[in-house]
């Protein structure tokens, strides 16, 4: 049984993520998960396990709190070095069109294993581009609401005590969607090649063309060839 | 269920003479906390981690009655349907059989979650021991049948501790006396505030708002949401994403025994 798709050097193969992007990615993924894990204690209540995990009640807030600051130093890392990268995102996300209800429509049946013919995709398909938008606003939500709980004193106590409500619907939300986008982007196995796109920077040229059509017209087609030369 | 014992706080017989404040101190084994000079007679704005009960001087001007000096006990009110005790995610507040909300201070972790669920604001954070801190109606005092510090230091009779139903009848005919004899606002308060009332009963000669008490607490539609709609029911849907994902990468494989996917995409 295979996990995850092999990855193929010897095939063509096209850049689609560049290392700022992938730093600030796995830098997210190790924060959020650390946040998640530490954070779940409070939230699910009488897991004393998970709490001696990270060395008690007192070692996981700490480590929530340094994680926490971690993930703010990513977004941060990731605004200074690769801006371009964020405008593109948001730019991509922002061409949501039929293709990409039809896409989401149709995709929980491919998502059992049923092959399902996909209307050609931009760079991000629709389901990446709800991805996007979720993990975007409820990251944000996060870091917002998790820094006002932190500094309760500097803030008015309406807004704080609003915060805790908010805090646990954007860490379900994004969890949520963090489970489906770890599967998706690696064990799934029509979409697995995006897991080398993230970890190598690189995916084949024939996935691209075939999953994200538009993309790799725009970027890799015949016609972007011709404007670059 | 045992018999409620609460105390009693009858405003117009209380002289803020703070003995109540220095006896809880002395009784809690608290240090002082000296806060700077505010221009009135408060010794503290609020509670603190060190300080479980202080008195509050609340001064108003009323067209017709001319300037009013209001002095009020304040601590916790020992709800009967604790906030505190909700929230909290350690389990660290428990009731007593006679009504007093105790905070185990082991258990705590110093989330504070309470001090903001609380409609009173009373639990408050104690850097010293990393917990928050609270009233604790003197428990271990009352269960070896003596009376809360407070009670037992209080001169003039303002503070009174027994059975709940017997001192709210007490309470009734002092409001009833005090209305006819030049408080015509005097009211009873705790009685049925947030639904079941709380386990600290005020008498006092003036409208709640007049002793900056809220005149209808209420919990923060912020906390149920967050206790009894997110935390219950909200949190399953990360299981059910993890369990469509597992269900996702079998069927995967056995639909797609070949390796086409892998190999040159769906073509």
């Amino acid at each position: 049984m295979r996990w995850i798709p092999e990855y193929q050097p010897d095939v063509e193969r096209v850049e689609r993520f560049n290392s700022v992007a992938r730093i600030t990615h796995w830098g997210h993924t190790v924060t959020f998960l650390l946040c998640l894990f530490t954070g779940l204690i409070l939230f699910l209540g009488g897991v004393d396990w998970l709490a001696a995990i990270f060395g008690g009640y007192r070692g996981a807030g700490l480590v929530h709190r340094i994680a926490a600051v971690g993930m703010t130093l990513m977004l941060v890392f990731g605004m200074l070095f690769g801006f371009k990268g964020y405008i593109a995102w948001v730019k991509d996300i922002f061409r949501f069109g039929m293709n990409d209800v039809k896409f989401i429509s149709i995709f929980p049946l491919d998502f059992f294993g049923l092959e399902m013919k996909f209307p050609p995709q931009t760079r991000f398909n629709g389901g990446e581009k709800m991805n996007s938008v979720v993990l975007m606003t409820m990251v944000s939500l996060l870091v917002l609401s998790g820094y006002i709980m932190w500094f309760p004193s500097i803030f008015p106590a309406g807004l704080v005590r609003f915060s805790y409500p908010v805090h646990d619907l954007a860490m379900i939300f994004s969890t949520l969607m963090v489970c489906m986008h770890g599967f998706l982007g690696s064990f799934h196995l029509g979409s697995g090649e995006s897991f080398w796109g993230m970890w190598k920077g690189t995916v084949r040229a024939d996935w691209a063309k075939h999953h994200h059509a538009i993309w790799y017209e725009e970027t890799y087609g015949d016609k972007a060839k011709a404007e670059a030369e | 269920m045992a018999r409620l014992m609460t105390n009693l706080y009858d405003v117009s017989k209380c002289t803020a003479c703070r003995g109540c404040l220095v006896a809880c101190k002395d009784s809690n084994q608290l240090p002082a906390v000296m806060e700077p000079f505010k221009g009135n007679y408060a010794t503290h704005e609020d509670t603190n981690g060190n300080t479980y009960t202080l008195i509050r001087f609340i001064e108003h001007e009323d067209p017709v009655d001319g300037v009013r000096w209001n002095f009020l006990k304040y601590q916790c009110m020992h709800c009967l349907d604790a906030e505190c005790m909700k929230v909290c995610p350690k389990k660290a507040y428990r009731k007593t059989e006679w009504g007093a909300t105790i905070h185990d201070e082991d258990k705590c972790i110093g989330c504070q979650y309470c001090t903001y669920a609380c409609p009173f604001g009373i639990p408050k954070y104690r850097t010293r021991t990393d917990t928050v801190t609270k009233c604790t109606l003197c428990y271990e005092r009352v269960e070896e049948g003596l009376k809360p510090a407070c009670v037992r230091t209080c001169p003039s009779g303002a503070l009174t501790f027994g059975y709940r139903d017997e001192l709210l009848q007490q309470a009734e005919a002092r409001v009833k006396f005090l209305r006819a004899n030049g408080f015509p606002r005097a009211t009873i308060y705790g009685k049925l505030e947030l639904g079941s009332g709380t386990n600290k009963i005020y008498v006092l000669t003036d409208t709640p708002d007049k002793f900056n008490l809220p005149v209808d607490p209420k919990v923060s539609a912020n906390t149920w949401v967050w206790q009894d709609w997110i935390k219950p029911y909200a949190g399953w849907l990360i299981p059910v994403a993890l369990g469509a994902s597992a269900v996702s990468f079998v069927t995967n494989r056995l639909i797609n025994k070949g390796d086409d996917h892998a190999k040159g995409g769906h073509e």
